[in-house]
């Protein structure tokens, strides 16, 4: 592992096999993460962001590939590849926080118990007194008021139960924590307060975020680097700025001309994407994205690009990368355009 | 009702009895929508957006009660108050699915998943068009066509499981615009969309706007999207409108804190990285037992204490076109109104400090 790197994930394939079928919902991703960055994961529905968080947690075994994780003692493992036992000592460091703030937590506890209860499976001879310690200061930690810990989760409103979730990630003091889909559910002004609180959380404990999510201007808000993924694969991997400012991948440039902008002055020119996602159990030959791509080559129709270094720290999945030049998001002054990028050397 | 205008919703109050009290989810919400404009109600979820919509059409449940008015110009009667149509009576039906119709947020749930999507939309036009099978669903292939669904008749005979969720939003659509309508709500039509899908969406109904001249009422709590789509936005909280202008002054100088708030918490892509958003502090409190305080006055930056809680602010003009509800606007008629709130709760105070001592606590115990 590289010096400084958290998180090392190679070569990850994750294959779903049903009816005969097998579904390539994770193709062959690779990046690296740094300590205390936060890495954004983007991409349609379907593409494979979901799957690929929960193989990184190993709540599913990957079919192929490495996950290095640097421990807290400072020892290097493949994390897919431990025991059960080290695995459920690893997993401590690694939490998760989930999508759905109705559903991912239990009716039937009250806060207090889910909040203690990653302390109760992983410390079973910690005293009652001192896991309700902890858990209460958790609670505070994230803006809950402690008094209300005796009730049940449907007293709560979604933003409140997204604290309880993220205070139940929190209580172990992992160091990584994958955060699947975290604030997509809900409304604007609670959005704004629960990615403060992940900020302010991230300097407090020195955290680093694995954020997915398929909402780009709360990804570019958040990440320090951000991955494009479709289809299973990572087609395009770079530091946040430079993503958005200089897209090497047609289809980054696709899919941020499709946000809308929250200033109806900005008129942005829609690069059409043709059709819809292809169905992953029957991908397109070639590049997967050649079906949907406006600069496709006979060269994208036969053979599958190879994703690359283009420049330091900038990865793409494009046989044309080089030569394209990809419409980004620019800042001028006050003003947000999108302007044509001149690609240095083109 | 004014020329140009289309709708008229003048004090719409929807009251919804519970066990636990009454609960008020829209409390006099005005507007109006001219033809062929795109108005953008926006709002975060429980403030009655979707309420009021579908009290347009008289679709509520029975338990919610409505009272005011909503004017629409009708094709055959004129101008109709919806309000006073029996909900299940021949007339709304003529305008409900006909002159008005609706797309829903969910498209998976819209649809019936036992029926073809071809069978599902033609409903509409053996209803409302033709009683003839075979010209009827000629019409409905070619509203299908229309909205971009390829290979229409395979697709006809296709069951909602077979669609992508971008496909079946077509569907609805098409299912919306089979009688040509003069007024489409979209309650939060992209919502459950991914922003490619989005978009296709969005431009497809802008599109056939023009094409159908219709009159579009959007509502959504996705601000990138209003910017995109509407001529002019009303801005919901807590059952009352806070406020409304044209798109371009609400995003360029909002007056009232909650869109301020709004506008500010959501960060714009490519725009300046702030370490923090602008964030509204609390959350919408339950429209139930409101006290007499602005429904904002909680989490509100600028409220001015012995005012907004004891007066809640009507909307006024204060430019053409631009309507705001807040005590705290630097602009002539909010001042005016703000004097006048202050001098009525000012001859309250006195008239209840002149009251004796003993009547006063009675009156507090009995009210327990």
């Amino acid at each position: 592992m590289e010096k400084g790197n958290i998180l090392e994930v190679k070569n990850i394939h994750k294959r779903f096999t049903s009816k005969g079928i097998t579904v390539k919902a994770v193709t062959d991703v690779s990046f690296s993460v740094k300590e205390g960055e936060t890495i954004g994961i983007v991409g349609e529905s379907g593409c494979g962001k979901t799957t690929l968080g929960r193989c990184i947690v190993r709540a599913y075994d990957a079919s192929e590939g490495e996950v290095f994780y640097r421990t807290e003692a400072g020892e290097e493992v493949d994390f897919l590849k431990v025991d059960r036992k080290k695995m459920k000592s690893i997993r401590k460091e690694i939490q998760m926080i989930f999508q759905d703030p109705y559903s991912s937590l239990d009716p039937r506890m009250t806060v207090l118990d889910i909040i203690k209860e990653p302390l109760k499976a992983n410390f079973p001879k910690m005293s009652k007194s001192e896991m309700d310690a902890k858990a209460k200061e958790m609670a505070e930690k994230v803006g809950l008021n402690p008094s209300y810990l005796m009730r049940y989760p449907h007293a709560f409103s979604g933003g409140q139960r997204q604290r309880i979730g993220i205070a139940r990630a929190l209580v172990l003091n992992p160091k990584i924590i994958v955060c699947d889909e975290a604030v997509s559910a809900l409304d604007v002004s609670i959005q704004a307060q629960v990615i403060n609180l992940l900020r302010d959380l991230q300097k407090e404990f020195g955290l680093t975020y694995l954020f997915i999510s398929h909402d780009l201007s709360v990804v570019e808000h958040i990440s320090d680097k951000v991955g494009v993924m479709y289809l299973g694969k990572m087609v395009e991997y770079a530091e946040t700025e430079e993503l958005f400012g200089t897209p090497r991948h047609p289809y980054t440039e696709a899919l941020m001309s499709a946000v809308p902008i929250a200033d109806p002055t900005i008129k942005t020119e829609r690069i059409p994407l043709k059709g819809e996602i292809p169905n992953p159990a029957n991908p397109p030959s070639g590049c997967f994205f050649h079906t949907r791509c406006r600069y496709c080559t006979e060269q994208c129709v036969n053979a599958a690009p190879e994703y690359k270094e283009i420049t330091p720290g900038h990865f793409v999945a494009c046989h044309r990368a080089e030569e394209l030049t990809l419409k980004g998001i620019i800042m001028e002054g006050n003003k947000i355009t999108l302007a044509k990028n001149e690609i240095p050397g083109a | 009702m004014k020329e140009n205008n289309i709708l008229e919703i003048k004090d719409l109050h929807i009251d919804i009895n519970m066990m636990e009290g009454k609960l008020t989810p829209v409390r006099g919400v005005s507007f109006d929508i001219r033809k062929g404009e795109t108005l953008g109600l926006v709002g975060e979820s429980g403030c009655g957006k979707s309420i009021t919509c579908k009290a347009i059409l008289g679709i509520n449940d029975k338990k919610c009660v409505p009272h005011g008015q909503i004017m629409f110009d009708c094709e055959d009667t004129g101008e109709t108050d919806l309000l006073s149509l029996n909900p299940k009576g021949k007339e709304i039906r003529n305008v409900r699915g006909k002159q008005i119709s609706m797309i829903f947020q969910e498209p998976m749930v819209a649809f019936s998943p036992m029926y073809t999507i071809g069978n599902q939309i033609n409903e509409a036009t053996l209803l409302h068009i033709t009683k003839d099978k075979k010209k009827a669903k000629e019409i409905t292939l070619e509203v299908m066509r229309k909205v971009g669904i390829a290979n229409v008749e395979k697709r006809y005979k296709q069951y909602p499981h077979e669609f992508s969720g971008g496909m079946l939003q077509r569907a609805l659509i098409a299912m919306a615009l089979v009688c040509n309508p003069k007024l489409l709500i979209a309650d939060e039509p992209t919502t459950a969309l991914d922003v490619t899908i989005q978009a296709q969406i969005l431009e497809l109904m802008q599109e056939l706007q023009k094409e159908f001249n219709m009159a579009i009422l959007f509502i959504t709590h996705d601000l990138g999207v209003v910017a995109r789509m509407c001529d002019r936005v009303a801005v919901m909280y807590l059952g009352r409108i806070v406020e409304s202008g044209p798109a371009a002054t609400i995003y360029a100088d909002p007056e009232h804190p909650y869109t301020r708030g709004l506008i500010g918490s959501v960060h714009k892509i490519g725009g300046k990285k702030e370490d923090r958003l602008f964030s509204i502090p609390g959350t919408v409190p339950l429209a139930m037992n409101l006290s007499k305080a602005c429904g904002f006055y909680d989490r509100c930056d600028a409220r001015i204490e012995g005012l907004c809680d004891k007066a809640e602010p009507d909307l006024v003009e204060i430019a053409p076109g631009h309507c705001v509800a807040c005590f705290n606007c630097p602009h002539e008629a909010c001042r005016k109104q703000k004097e006048e709130a202050m001098a009525r709760i000012k001859a309250e105070e006195e008239a209840a400090a002149a009251q004796p001592e003993n009547e006063k606590g009675g009156k507090k115990r009995g009210k327990r």
